[in-house]
């Protein structure tokens, strides 16, 4: 689960789901309970009103009088039903609603007490049912006992309460969704300066924006602070350490020179034969370690892509000029996909390096070509050259730090290992290739930068 | 051929003049980059070698200075910035080759003089016109394949006429060319040192390799041969 907002949306529906869901059992115990003792007052009612209808005939047996004030004893299954038994169990009285039917019957109450029960009838009906042992007062004196029952089917009453259930569950779940959705359109107005920061961000490490804006809210405006701070000491970081290699390179490249100079002044070839390989070396180590990939992958931030056809021409223009007396035909095909995130300088010295060995090898032709590596771009840089071309059993050593293939084109073996390196730097990789032109094919593969 | 170097490094600067001075060139120098564009702006040069670091007016901007003034004589750029993307700028601001630092001298010495008969419209290191063939890079000169003997003043005179082939070439211009600045000029000199080649170059007047045109100057009047 990676959005904030889903995981908010996702606990306030589990939360909801567990409120709601409590608030519905009460209710509908609530509901129920009330709605029962509501039954029970109204079946103690019926009872009453039966206890007081009942007379004693001349016989001396207690009689029923053919119609009852509740109208529902006299209709066939009204579900409000009656009977009065004797002692013996044998029935006195019954009324109309009930004929035909078998009426459970609970426990026998002792004398005097009223028991509700609830009961089920052969058919499945729940009944609630509530009965009182009187003892009758005969004429003579003598006391008889008689149980009076009434029952009233639930039937009405479930149905009842499954209406209320099913209302219940309508208008929560009604509520519960129109409270998701505000909760969402509330998300999104709080999370808009997350998602703000999100974009930016990501600006921020395409180019397109420089740092991050202000006025995020009091929660934000650290984190926002913050990460401008850290933009802006990673540009400072990598533009100084880049400064301090020109500046390093500089100051010892000079002082070589001059050294060599005042040495080739000097005409001793015995000084020479010693100091010269020292100088030598002494300039390959700077020229190789010096000229390090500008770009790491943390430069990343702030990458804009290079306007790669722009360098090329001026690149091109430029090898026109050194290498005017050869002149070399050199052509050049851009696919307008291609990228190069990074820095302006790396993707000159990869495309120099090469484009400057393939002049210096070639017999008159050299092509550059540039497309993207996939549909997401990428960079797919490759030089040939007419030139001899470089053995199979070469290639690998060439591409190592200063490894030479011939000591009569100095810099080559230096040039390919810096390329190499800032390839490797971008995540790329360089190899060597027979080329259909008759050279060397040298191609260079970077992938797409890894957008957010 | 007069050369001007612009390099705020003291020793490599005056190592690196003596050698050009030793090798047949006279030589300017400017230790830094306001100096450098004076010189270069006016003083008469052929070829300026400039280092991109320099103090006061960087290398860039005053080869960009140069080139919008019309100064069109080759620039060679010394660097120790050896990324593509200075060299590029350099090219781009006007130069026309590079060397990057710590060099050796014959690299100089070859890519000056292959830019200065480049400027004179030369593709190869020996210039041939007719029956006379000069190796810039031997300094060696022939007619009809003998070798002739030459003095440096007198090399000096005919590889500036020779590289700029057909065209008139001021007396003043050849002094300029010829003497370092402090030195005594005298165009009487000049006349001298031309009479001398013709002696030795065209004994029998046959072939007339120097033109005298009066008042104006001298002009190598041979037609550079057609594998130029």
């Amino acid at each position: 689960m990676s959005s904030l907002s889903a995981r908010l949306l996702i606990s306030v529906f589990i939360l909801l789901l567990f409120f709601f869901g409590a608030t519905i059992i009460a209710l509908d115990i609530a509901f129920r309970d009330v709605g029962e003792r509501a039954r029970e007052d109204i079946l103690d009612g019926q009872l009453m009103a039966l206890l007081a209808a009942a007379e004693l005939n001349t016989d001396g047996q207690l009689e029923m009088p053919f119609s009852l004030r509740e109208p529902r004893f006299g209709n066939l299954g009204s579900g409000l039903y009656a009977d009065l038994q004797d002692f013996d169990g044998n029935h006195v009285w019954r009324s109309r609603s009930s004929l035909g039917l078998e009426l459970p019957h609970g426990r026998i109450p002792a004398a005097g007490v009223q028991e509700f029960s609830r009961l089920v009838m052969d058919d499945g009906t729940p009944l609630l049912a509530l009965s009182i042992t009187v003892q009758w007062e005969l004429p003579g004196g003598e006391l008889r006992p008689y149980l009076f029952y009434v029952a009233e089917s639930l039937d009405s009453f479930n149905a009842q309460v499954a209406r209320f259930r099913r209302q219940l569950f309508t208008w929560f779940g009604a509520i519960a969704i129109i409270l998701l959705f505000a909760m969402s359109l509330l998300m999104r107005g709080i999370l808009r300066p997350l998602r703000q920061i999100e974009r930016e961000i990501g600006e921020v490490e395409k180019g397109a924006r420089q740092s991050l804006s202000e006025g995020f809210p009091s929660e934000l405006s650290g984190v926002a602070r913050n990460m401008n701070v850290l933009i802006g000491s990673e540009r400072a970081r990598s533009e100084r350490y880049r400064q301090t290699l020109d500046n390093l390179a500089h100051s010892l490249k000079t002082p070589l020179a001059a050294m060599r100079s005042v040495l080739t002044q000097q005409k001793s070839p015995q000084l020479t034969d010693q100091l010269e390989p020292q100088i030598g070396q002494m300039t390959e180590i700077v020229r190789y370690q010096l000229r390090k990939p500008a770009a790491t992958a943390s430069d990343a931030i702030g990458a804009t892509p290079v306007a790669m056809e722009a360098e090329i021409m001026r690149l091109v223009d430029g090898l026109g000029k050194v290498y005017i007396e050869k002149q070399p035909t050199i052509d050049v095909s851009i696919t307008d996909d291609a990228e190069f995130r990074g820095d302006t300088g790396d993707f000159l010295e990869l495309a120099g390096n090469l484009l400057d060995n393939a002049c210096k090898w070639c017999n008159s032709r050299v092509s550059l070509t540039i497309r993207p590596v996939n549909s997401d771009g990428g960079l797919h840089l490759t030089v040939d050259d007419d030139g001899p071309g470089i053995p199979e059993e070469a290639a690998d050593a060439l591409l190592q730090r200063g490894t030479r293939l011939d000591e009569s084109a100095p810099g080559h073996g230096i040039g390919l290992a810096i390329v190499r390196d800032i390839a490797n730097s971008y995540d790329g990789e360089v190899s060597i290739d027979a080329s259909p032109i008759g050279g060397a094919s040298i191609m260079i593969v970077i992938p797409p930068a890894a957008n957010p | 051929m007069r050369l001007l170097v612009i390099e705020d490094d003291a020793t490599l600067r005056e190592t690196l003049c003596s050698q050009l001075g030793e090798a047949g060139f006279g030589v300017e120098q400017a230790a830094d980059g306001r100096e450098g564009l004076y010189f270069a702006l006016e003083y008469p040069i052929d070829l300026a070698i400039v280092d991109l670091g320099l103090p006061e007016i960087s290398g860039l901007d005053l080869i960009r200075e140069l080139r919008e003034k019309g100064k069109t004589y080759p620039i060679l750029i010394l660097t120790a910035r050896d990324r593509w993307q200075d060299k590029v700028d350099g090219l781009s601001a006007g130069a026309d080759d590079y060397v990057v630092k710590p060099f050796h001298f014959e690299e100089i010495t070859a890519r000056v003089n292959a830019l200065l008969r480049r400027s004179g419209g030369w593709a190869s290191s020996t210039l041939s016109a007719g029956p006379v063939m000069l190796d810039t890079s031997r300094q060696e000169l022939k007619v009809a394949e003998a070798s002739i003997e030459l003095t440096s003043y007198e090399y000096k005179i005919i590889e500036h006429l020779m590289i700029r082939a057909g065209e008139v070439i001021s007396k003043t211009e050849l002094t300029d060319r010829l003497y370092d600045q402090d030195f005594e000029r005298d165009s009487n000199v000049i006349e001298v040192f031309i009479g001398r080649l013709r002696k030795k170059m065209d004994p029998d007047n046959t072939i007339n390799p120097i033109e005298t045109l009066r008042g104006r100057g001298y002009r190598f009047a041979l037609e550079r041969n057609q594998d130029e």
